[in-house]
């Protein structure tokens, strides 16, 4: 696997039956299913987790950080992302939640909402600053970093250049912890609590920063267990809660794993939120296209409702909203982030991107244009012989996908049962 | 030297189809991306496109955006029967526009349509008869000027 397809959704063949739920969902078209199992196409893969959602058979794989993974590291600092907040029973609060968390397997634990809240700061006054291009769009979501590197390359630029709030949060922790705790940076472990596979991607190969500033990401379905295991031993839970009682939860951070989250807290700007991935592609179509220039900031997130719909939760998403909604509510819109500290640490470019995202080549029908133009002229006229029933036992997800793999040498036309016997014309 | 190859494809746009509106536009815009266009290009392209065929579906009864490509330039014409442009040179004019008041309320007709073709075109011909429709020539170069 080269450098720029590091991907953490994998096949598991031996649990794949080759059915075509995967290829029918993926909305890049990166599944084919080939003698009976699927295979995804690394170049077109953008880790949005619709194949993991839909397979019966546990046959898609998410590569996310393992407990073992932990024991490379002397002192382990977990940092949830705030849908955690939402994955267990109405009376328990987030301080609670924390501490359970920190007792599966932990030494420290810290919160994201007053680091979503900062964040939603630094983007007033960056969009204050930066009155074009518009609109510009947030990067909290990797897969919609990576969908806009490789399907909307001319819109990199429009990546609105503020780190999200868990590279923020491990930046500050990478900053202060050596010199506190006087542990060697490389001997502590920096761990976010993700609801979707698809944080390793950029934690592994992140795209504007040389080197991320988390080790991990372990996923909120692993840790699932042990963290109500530790809320479950009550009495050790009621002393618990006593070791946060200062923890300043922001209200307006908490909400940031909901749709509209991310930029709720913009008071001077004007926001649209967009969720899940076929609205999200439709909605950045439509921006390539000229649309939304009348808008500061398009806030995408290719899971339903934002990273509260995020494939790896346990909890369904829509008692995790309405607990969250409390939890917010509870909270309050007091800002526990200090502006004038925000204001310095943007300006010291502490929350910048290193550098710009850089668009990922998609490899063209060939690489020179005369036979690209040649090419797309024949997979017109294979497209045009094929029987548009979209049924997929060709291994392609539809007609269309079937026409650009036999020119892309992908396929043969004989894969389709409507057409076997006839020969290719070349 | 052998002749270019040139790709062609007619893009069939309805009147009044909001539903379907950019269809065709996202439709020029992955075949120029496979046939491995330079993003500028695309981008230029993907704009006129769009505010071609939303000229068709606000305005005209149907029309049809045609595409030829060849490895050094993309032509679009946009073909309608509607009710034509009574005074070109007014409709050329930022911010004039005749849209309803419903198409503003849908975010449409801000009257930037055909200066934006223009801005993002390297060749840009605007043919219209009143009562009988309006056809749009439109060329934009590979290394052409940019927006």
């Amino acid at each position: 696997m080269n450098e720029k397809n590091f991907h953490a959704i994998h096949i598991n063949r031996d649990a794949c039956i080759g059915c075509v739920r995967c290829m029918a969902a993926c909305p890049t078209r990166a599944i084919r299913v080939k003698n009976g199992k699927a295979r995804i196409i690394d170049e077109l893969c953008i880790d949005c987790g619709e194949c993991l959602r839909v397979c019966p058979y546990d046959a898609v794989r998410s590569e996310t950080t393992s407990f073992q993974d932990l024991d490379a590291f002397e002192y382990k600092v977990a940092i949830p992302s705030t849908v955690i907040y939402g994955q267990f029973g109405d009376a328990t609060p987030p301080g609670e939640v924390l501490s359970a968390l920190r007792l599966a397997g932990f030494d420290e634990v810290y919160d994201l909402s007053s680091i979503c809240e900062l964040n939603c700061a630094a983007t007033e006054e960056y969009l204050t600053d930066h009155p074009q291009p518009r609109p510009f769009i947030t990067s909290t979501c990797p897969v919609v970093v990576r969908l806009i590197q490789r399907r909307y390359p001319s819109l990199c630029s429009q990546i609105l250049p503020i780190e999200p709030p868990r590279e923020i949060a491990a930046k500050i922790l990478r900053s202060v912890l050596p010199r506190v705790l006087n542990i060697p940076p490389e001997k502590i472990g920096i761990i976010h609590v993700t609801p979707c596979p698809a944080k390793m991607v950029s934690i592994n190969r992140p795209a504007s920063m040389k080197k991320s500033h988390l080790d991990g990401a372990i996923s909120i379905r692993d840790i699932y267990p042990q963290i109500l295991q530790a809320l479950r031993k009550g009495q050790e839970g009621a002393l618990m809660r006593h070791l946060f009682p200062d923890t300043p939860f922001s209200g307006i951070g908490m909400g940031w794993s909901l749709s509209g989250g991310e930029t709720k807290g913009l008071k001077k700007h004007r926001a649209v939120a967009v969720s899940g991935i076929q609205d999200t592609m439709r909605v950045l179509d439509q921006v390539e296209a000229g649309l939304l220039r009348d808008i500061d900031i398009l806030e995408c997130a290719v899971c339903p409702d934002g990273c509260v719909g995020g494939p790896l939760e346990i909890e369904n998403r829509f008692v995790a909203k309405s607990r969250i909604r409390r939890l917010i509510d509870k909270a309050g819109e007091r800002a526990v982030v200090d502006p004038e500290e925000v204001s310095r640490l943007y300006k010291q470019n502490f929350l910048s991107f290193d550098h710009a995202v850089k668009p990922l080549e998609v490899s063209p029908l060939a690489p020179d244009p005369v036979r690209a133009i040649k090419r797309a002229q024949r997979r017109e006229k294979i497209f045009a012989a094929l029987p548009l029933k979209d049924c997929g036992v060709c291994g392609a997800p539809d007609c269309r996908t079937l026409a650009d793999d036999v020119v892309r040498g992908r396929a043969r036309l004989a894969d389709c049962p409507f057409v076997k016997g006839k020969k290719e014309k070349r | 030297m052998a002749a270019e190859p040139v790709f062609e494809q007619e893009l069939p746009v309805k009147g009044g189809d909001f539903r379907r509106a950019g269809a065709a536009a996202c439709k020029i815009k992955a075949l120029l991306k496979d046939m491995g266009f330079d993003q500028k290009t695309m981008r230029r392209a993907a704009i006129a496109s769009y505010e071609a065929e939303m000229n068709i579906i606000m305005f005209a009864e149907e029309g049809c955006l045609s595409l030829a490509v060849t490895p050094r330039e993309v032509r679009i014409t946009a073909d309608d029967r509607g009710p034509g442009i009574q005074d070109i040179e007014l409709a050329m004019t930022e911010g004039y526009s005749t849209a309803t008041r419903e198409m503003r309320e849908l975010g449409f007709g801000a009257g930037m349509g055909l200066p934006n073709i223009k801005k993002n075109s390297d060749v840009f011909r605007i043919d219209s008869k009143p009562g009988r429709g309006t056809r749009l020539e439109i060329i934009i170069r590979v290394n052409g000027r940019g927006e």
